[in-house]
């Protein structure tokens, strides 16, 4: 974290609600180690949804509550947690957001629930979440952990919503009921809705973030 | 032996917490998740008696349209739904009857669709199936319920039932093609449609 002064939050980072490191969290997650794009964890959820972007927005959307939620939740019973049962914790609390979801779900949007099928309750396995608990949220204050929930969730449903976006796009022709390629010239590419489009999707994807993101970070690993 | 105390103290407390805050969120969610799965049932029987619905009409909608337009009633501890027309009092436009049964794997719940006079089928919708997936499966599937339409549901001699076991030669006015290698599941199905067909029917008689 050698930038951490440009990033400091200036007013806030002598009073310290998360200590100055809340904008360098946010980047970290969201951009610089984005879960999807550069460390490409979570990715079985990220194919299975994407047919469509409002599928991805959904599904982006429970991942930013999870993480935020177990990370806070996480965060506050880092000191009285057992070290030897603090992964079974994890998974409880992780298991109690995303149920929680999935009943909103399955209550107020039926449709979307059933069209998302079984992956809303299988972000428990999400090694995103898992991950941000152990990693991050055991290790740093509420509301800090937050921010990095936050982050990270952010950094996932951006990713995902833009394959979804590409993919409903190209293999529809249309995003969201309003025509992007007008099928007069474009054939929409059936391939793009299936699987495999995902993971040329993902590839294109990852791709840009590192086109974008440069060469810097291998420097900093030799 | 103090720390395991703990170990377990905190695991008990957490549990609890977490099952009380998910007991709380599905009683709370409980009302409305089941509207939501009658408006399916209800969407499955309206588009089995073939009663015009808008397209992507909200649970209410439907619940409407429902109300308006179908009779429910019971016999013999099933649901019979009749499509009653909104114009002429006491015109029935086709009647519907729940099935539902065992299947090879679990339970197979449905609904058939007759025509007025009882001796054709409308159509024929499966709820519920847990057969196996691409042999049994199939029986869920637009293509084997589209075979249904228009069957008649007695045959000459006036016996009452449909056969699941053509093998895609002829067909008779009662029998429609079987799947391939889920020939368990078709005799299933083929003795719970016939219940259900046998219970309408003779109660008409």
């Amino acid at each position: 974290m050698g930038n951490d002064k440009k990033l400091s939050c200036g007013p806030c980072a002598s009073k310290g609600l998360c200590g100055g490191k809340g904008l360098a969290t946010l980047k970290d997650g969201a951009w610089t180690s984005n879960p999807l794009a550069i460390q490409v964890l979570g990715i079985c959820s990220a194919l299975a949804v994407t047919t469509k972007l409002e599928n991805s927005i959904v599904m982006g959307c429970a991942l930013i509550f999870v993480c935020v939620g177990s990370n806070v939740v996480v965060s506050i019973l880092r000191k009285c947690t057992p070290h030897r049962i603090r992964m079974v914790a994890e998974v409880a609390i992780i298991a109690t957001f995303v149920i929680l979801f999935d009943q909103f779900l399955k209550a107020f949007y039926w449709d979307m629930s059933k069209q998302l099928g079984p992956y809303v309750g299988l972000i428990i396995t999400n090694c995103i979440v898992m991950g941000r608990a152990e990693a991050f949220a055991l290790q740093n204050p509420p509301l800090l952990s937050a921010i990095d929930g936050l982050a990270n969730g952010i950094g996932y449903a951006v990713a995902l919503a833009l394959i979804g976006a590409l993919r409903e796009a190209l293999g529809t022709g249309a995003i969201m009921g309003y025509t992007v390629l007008s099928t007069s010239w474009y054939t929409p590419n059936q391939l793009m809705v299936m699987a495999p489009g995902a993971f040329f999707m993902l590839g294109v994807i990852i791709a840009i973030f590192n086109a974008l993101k440069g060469p810097e970070d291998e420097a900093e690993q030799k | 032996m103090k720390s395991n105390l703990g170990t377990l103290l905190y695991a008990a407390v957490l549990g609890t917490v977490c099952a009380l805050l998910l007991t709380a969120s599905a009683e709370f969610t409980r009302p409305y998740q089941d509207a939501n799965q009658r408006a399916e049932e209800i969407r499955k029987v309206l588009s089995t008696l073939n009663v015009p619905v808008e397209e992507g009409a909200s649970a209410m909608a439907l619940l409407k349209v429902f109300e308006e337009s179908v009779k429910l009633e019971q016999r013999d501890e099933r649901d019979i739904y009749t499509y009653v027309s909104s114009d002429v009092a006491d015109q029935v436009l086709a009647v519907a009857v729940q099935f539902s049964g065992p299947g090879l794997w679990g339970p197979i719940t449905g609904f058939v669709a007759l025509e007025p006079d009882l001796q054709t089928i409308r159509g024929v919708t499966i709820i519920k199936q847990e057969e196996t997936p691409g042999l049994g499966g199939e029986i869920a599937t637009e293509p084997f319920c589209a075979q249904f339409v228009g069957k008649a549901t007695k045959n000459a001699s006036g016996r009452v039932g449909i056969a699941i076991n053509g093998t895609g030669g002829e067909l008779a006015d009662t029998q429609v093609n079987a799947i391939t290698g889920a020939t368990i599941t078709c005799d299933k199905l083929q003795a719970i449609i016939n219940e259900a067909l046998a219970v309408i029917l003779e109660e008409n008689q």
